[in-house]
């Protein structure tokens, strides 16, 4: 009996451990500058295959409009626009393989699943083709380049001062950053830049949560902030989940207007409650000019104006862009007001 | 008997304490935490996972476990969104809700065979269904959202009547309802009975397969129930909804004083925890425990579930000893 009693108490520990890691799994992956030689290669038209997740879906199709109008503008791009409408990363290799039989000159991939599609770029780039990402990363030894979308700068930074125009430049009180895990990268970094940025407003940080991306504990913490610190302003809901889990909280609690909240969101998740005033503002990237600047980086690549180890690059009316070891950054963010978010729909 | 051993026997005494001493601290620092307010947030927390503690606590008690209530409690939320979505399939909700409950007891139901006449231990059919469930629900869903659910629905869930949501209402109901099922029939008896001693249990004709079925087909609905009546209440259905929930229930079936190998078990023990284990994170942030104290909650809420493992072996160690005195 004891013995069996004993197993099972060691199962259930064992069940724990795997439960909470199963729940807290989440892995970011680190890029390391790979040297391998940029093909020199001036030929007149450049055909650049632009690779989504997913076809067929807004965001995608607005960073796409972006690519059309810097192939035009460029002239010598033949852009190839395509991808799975499943978003199935197998049929992702696929395409690329297949782009990599027609002789591409520059295929340009946002990874939907970095590992099931490293072969086929690594495969196309011993053909020769040059490989990028975009929008999402993949290992550093399938790719030149990533163009990146989000630096932690301009998200942070973006996030206070759109909160910081809402309440009015004047206003003083208390603002509480929600996030996701207190191990999630992303989320870390941009906090990182939010502090300096709230000290020197006249916000003040009253504490930082951290619920995971558990809808029910976003929900549950804001409630609990805006009970905890009457001189509540503002809430910044960093991740997809704890946005709209901060949102909804102000507006159970009938803080809607009175309490602003702000984050980083794609526009239809939040519309809701921009429309409900209880959200003034939310920040993105500019999905446009990340497809607009991709085709730039796949161009200049693909002639040879842009080699390893640059720090610059020049893409057209964007201007001058910062590039960090292998990263090409956009940098600049796109706030969706009540004004402009009707005309997004992704 | 001393006064420890009896803390330690009466499950309900130590908890009792745990949360008076919790409960005086906190509003020592910042009385807003005993505000109406705050206690009515903290009762509307407790439901969903009372509900489906009242579930899982049969399991346990007829010597099984369940920890997939999380997942299924997902892919019954993101059922639940697919049929009576306005942006969906628009079914009236008095079907889809309905539809919800039933699909929850099937797949309790399900646990339940694979348990008994399958003969796989519960331990890892529901460790599978536990990755299988979040699966298909991702797989549902496909990557997006859920939202648009009826106007009414969410009136009830978040505000409720007579001053508390229905999930609240639902609760108590399930509470009484289990408490009855344990302390006054037959089949509470033999549910004990099973999980005390299967060989004992066989010999009076119990029949093993059909009580367990019941259980985790129970909690199957019961986790149905909770779905309905708390997932409304949030801004959308995601993929990630309920993670980590089957391991709140667990912690509070065993924290409640459950023995993790059946037979022995309180309600009023698992109710108790779920309340402790629901006040602990609004606690801190009413002791304003500050960033870095934020990064140790989870860790807090660990501890206590070592505590309780730990009491419970020492607990049936001392029941052992004192049989072989005898």
């Amino acid at each position: 009996m004891t013995t069996i009693t004993l197993m099972k108490q060691k199962l259930l520990i064992l069940t724990l451990t795997v439960a909470a890691i199963l729940a807290g799994c989440s892995g970011d992956k680190e890029a390391n500058p790979d040297p391998i030689q940029g093909r020199d290669n001036t030929a007149k038209t450049v055909t650049v295959a632009l690779l989504p997740k997913i076809k067929g879906i807004a965001y995608f199709s607005s960073c796409a409009e972006g690519a059309r109008e810097a192939a035009d503008e460029l002239g010598n791009i033949e852009l190839i626009y395509d991808g799975p409408t499943d978003g199935d990363p197998k049929k992702q290799a696929e395409m690329i393989e297949s782009w990599t039989v027609d002789g591409v000159d520059v295929i340009a991939v946002s990874p939907n699943a970095p590992d099931v599609v490293a072969n086929a770029m690594r495969e196309a780039r011993a053909e020769g083709v040059q490989v990028i990402t975009w929008d999402a990363d993949a290992a550093a030894d399938t790719r030149t380049f990533f163009v990146n979308q989000a630096t932690a700068q301009s998200i942070g930074v973006g996030m206070v001062n759109a909160m910081v125009n809402d309440l009015g430049p004047d206003t003083e009180g208390d603002v509480v950053i929600v996030s996701s895990d207190a191990t999630s990268a992303n989320q870390n970094s941009w906090i990182e830049v939010m502090k300096p940025a709230i000290e020197n407003s006249n916000l003040n940080l009253a504490t930082i949560k951290y619920p995971g991306e558990n809808a029910s504990q976003a929900l549950a913490d804001s409630q609990d902030v805006i009970k905890k610190y009457p001189n509540l302003k503002g809430l910044f809901g960093i991740s997809s989940v704890s946005f709209p889990g901060a949102a909804e909280a102000v507006e159970q609690t009938g803080h809607s207007g009175k309490i602003l909240v702000t984050g980083l969101s794609t526009p239809n998740e939040m519309k809701k409650f921009v429309h409900s005033g209880t959200v003034r503002s939310v920040v993105l990237w500019n999905t446009v000019d990340l497809g607009y600047l991709t085709i730039f980086v796949a161009e200049a690549l693909a002639t040879g104006k842009l080699r390893e180890g640059a720090t610059t690059f020049t893409a057209g009316r964007l201007g001058e862009k910062v590039i960090a070891g292998d990263n090409v950054l956009l940098g600049d963010i796109l706030v969706f007001t009540k004004d402009n978010i009707d005309n997004y729909d992704f | 008997m001393n006064f420890m051993s009896r803390l330690l026997r009466q499950r309900e005494y130590g908890l009792t304490a745990v949360i008076l001493i919790i409960g005086a601290s906190v509003a020592f620092i910042d009385t807003g935490f005993l505000a109406a307010g705050n206690l009515k947030d903290l009762i509307i927390r407790c439901a969903p996972t009372a509900i489906v503690a009242c579930g899982v606590m049969l399991v346990v008690l007829t010597g099984e476990i369940d920890i997939s209530v999380g997942s299924l409690m997902a892919l019954l939320a993101a059922l639940m969104g697919m049929m009576i979505s306005e942006t969906r399939m628009e079914i009236s909700m008095w079907l889809g809700l309905p539809a919800t409950l039933l699909l929850g007891t099937l797949v309790g139901a399900f646990t339940g065979a694979l348990v008994t006449l399958g003969k796989v231990p519960s331990i890892i059919v529901t460790l599978g269904l536990l990755t299988a469930l979040r699966g298909l629900t991702t797989l549902i869903m496909g990557g997006n959202n859920i939202d648009g659910l009826p106007d009414g629905l969410g009136q009830m869930t978040k505000y409720g009547v007579l001053g508390m949501p229905i999930s609240v209402w639902t609760a108590i109901a399930v509470i009484i309802v289990t408490g009855v099922i344990i302390t006054k029939t037959a089949l509470g008896r033999r549910l004990f009975a099973v999980g005390s001693s299967r060989y004992s249990a066989k010999m009076v004709g119990l029949n093993e397969t059909r009580l367990k079925l019941f259980a985790f087909a129970y909690t199957g609905f019961l986790t149905g129930l909770a779905t309905v009546v708390d997932v409304p209440r949030l801004p959308k259905i995601e993929a990630g909804i309920g993670i980590g929930f089957e391991l709140l229930v667990i912690t509070c079936v065993v924290v409640g004083g459950v023995s993790i190998s059946g037979g022995r078990g309180k309600l009023r023990g698992v109710l108790l925890a779920v309340l402790l284990m629901t006040m602990i994170r609004p606690a801190l942030t009413f002791m304003d425990v500050g960033e870095s104290g934020e990064k140790w909650t989870r860790a807090i809420q660990g501890m206590f579930i070592l505590l309780a493992v730990i009491t419970d072996s020492i607990v049936q160690r001392r029941r052992k000893r004192r049989l072989h005195d005898l």
